[in-house]
């Protein structure tokens, strides 16, 4: 929840509540168990991050009743270029029913403002480097106590490692300064949950291969053309050999109809990957419509060759390559 | 009883026209999201499934207390991996909500035992 009544009041006195349960805790289990990650910190500060940084130009938008879900999200998404208020939001991401919102409609709903979300890795080596690239985190805390729930979701916009504080617009706070310890243990209790929201050709700093490609295909499903095409061109830019990616990118190309660069595309990943049933046949495919007849022949013949989950499409656009030669 | 039949009858026109469309193969190019789901191993049992999945979360938001045209733009927003979590959790997953007045209530009784009866 966000505050019952949508005051800053309980989200101002959690740090307080917090350090009196951390004194008492801590004594009794130590402090290593209760906060892991502040204490690996100590020893381990991620290279090339800055020890204090504030994004101060990011916005804010203080949240109505319950609803830090639509209002978190609306200062991210701002930060990432869109002009969107939190009550555009409140349909795309608020369960009435749950006067709250989901983490999965949290990352879904900026695709259809043509953004990306992507849940960074659970760490703050993720959260401290996306922020040193200039992307605020929106993070999922638990703000009750034990065995009370109380979730708020808040977007963490700066920190001070020599203060010991983290800056957050949280509720109807602007700029609220939390304790390492304290933010970790409001963090940690749904497994370090945080996401950072980029405009389409920006990749989150934290983001590797495998993790990064599955946000680009749910962007892909629903993406505006143009968009879609600019979000692979960085992804590829970044991590030429995916094949994957290759073949989305020219698929867009070729929803474009730039056949020059969708060939050119599929030409070196046909080079990588000689075994890829799907992009041969995508390359003669736009063989094919350029003219190339031959040569269109020679490639699917070589896609026919393999074995696998595509061998109908290939025998397909076989057919189809010798009924445009006859013609 | 209508419904049920009704219901069990639709289930069963989806799976089999989902698991028609699957064999049915497309001169030219092959889509992203059919590469995709053969990169990511995904069986047709599993597509059929992620299929139902959007209904059935869709039907699952309704019931949250969301109009159903807004359900379903919703649902046409998360991809299908999403989508399959979604279904199993919708009920459990932490929504930025609510304190759980059961714990308050047996929090409050232990701390008037505690202090009052001993």
């Amino acid at each position: 929840m966000c505050g019952r009544d949508g005051k800053a009041a309980p989200l101002g006195g959690v740090a307080h509540r917090w350090l009196l349960w951390l004194l008492l805790l801590s004594s009794l289990a130590g402090c290593a168990q209760l906060v892991p990650q502040t204490i690996a910190l100590r020893d381990d500060w991620p290279n090339g991050v800055p020890r204090a940084i504030e994004l101060r130009d990011v916005p804010f938008f203080p949240q109505t009743e319950y609803q830090c879900g639509p209002a978190a999200l609306a200062i991210t998404m701002n930060a990432a270029g869109a002009r969107v208020a939190p009550d555009d939001l409140v349909p795309a991401v608020y369960l009435p029913a749950r006067r709250g919102s989901l983490q999965v409609e949290m990352l879904a709903a900026p695709r259809r403002y043509g953004l990306i979300g992507w849940q960074i890795p659970p760490a703050f080596d993720a959260l401290l480097r996306e922020l040193a690239a200039g992307h605020p985190v929106l993070v999922l805390q638990d703000l009750g106590l034990w065995p009370l729930s109380q979730w708020h979701y808040a977007v963490v916009v700066g920190f001070d490692y020599a203060a010991g504080e983290l800056y957050l617009r949280s509720g109807e706070n602007e700029r609220q300064a939390l304790p390492f310890t304290i933010f970790e243990v409001t963090w940690r209790r749904n497994g370090y949950w945080a996401m950072v929201v980029t405009a389409a050709g920006t990749i989150p700093a934290s983001a590797g291969e495998t993790d990064y490609l599955p946000a680009l295909l749910a962007f892909d499903r629903i993406a505006a053309p143009e968009a879609a095409r600019t979000a692979w061109d960085a992804f590829v830019a970044r991590w030429p050999d995916n094949a994957l990616a290759n073949l989305a990118l020219a698929n867009r190309l070729y929803a474009e109809r730039n056949l020059t660069r969708a060939e050119s595309v599929l030409r070196a990943a046909a080079r990588a990957h000689p075994a890829s049933a799907e992009i041969l046949n995508n390359l003669a495919q736009v063989l094919a419509e350029q003219g190339h007849g031959d040569e269109a022949l020679a490639v699917i013949d070589r896609a026919a060759a393999l074995p696998g989950p595509f061998a109908a499409e290939v025998t397909a656009t076989r057919a189809d390559i010798l009924r445009r030669m006859a013609r | 009883m209508l419904s049920t039949t009704m219901k069990t009858l639709c289930r069963f026109l989806i799976v089999a026209m989902m698991s028609l469309s699957f064999q049915y193969a497309n001169a030219g190019i092959i889509a992203t999201d059919r590469a995709a789901a053969v990169a990511a191993a995904q069986t047709d049992r599993a597509l059929v499934l992620s299929a139902l999945s959007r209904s059935d979360v869709s039907s699952q938001l309704q019931a949250q207390g969301l109009d159903p045209a807004l359900a379903r733009e919703r649902v046409a927003a998360m991809s299908d991996q999403e989508v399959r979590t979604l279904a199993t959790s919708i009920g459990t997953a932490p929504a930025g909500a609510d304190v759980s007045w059961g714990a308050v209530i047996i929090v409050g009784l232990l701390a008037w035992f505690l202090f009052y009866r001993t």
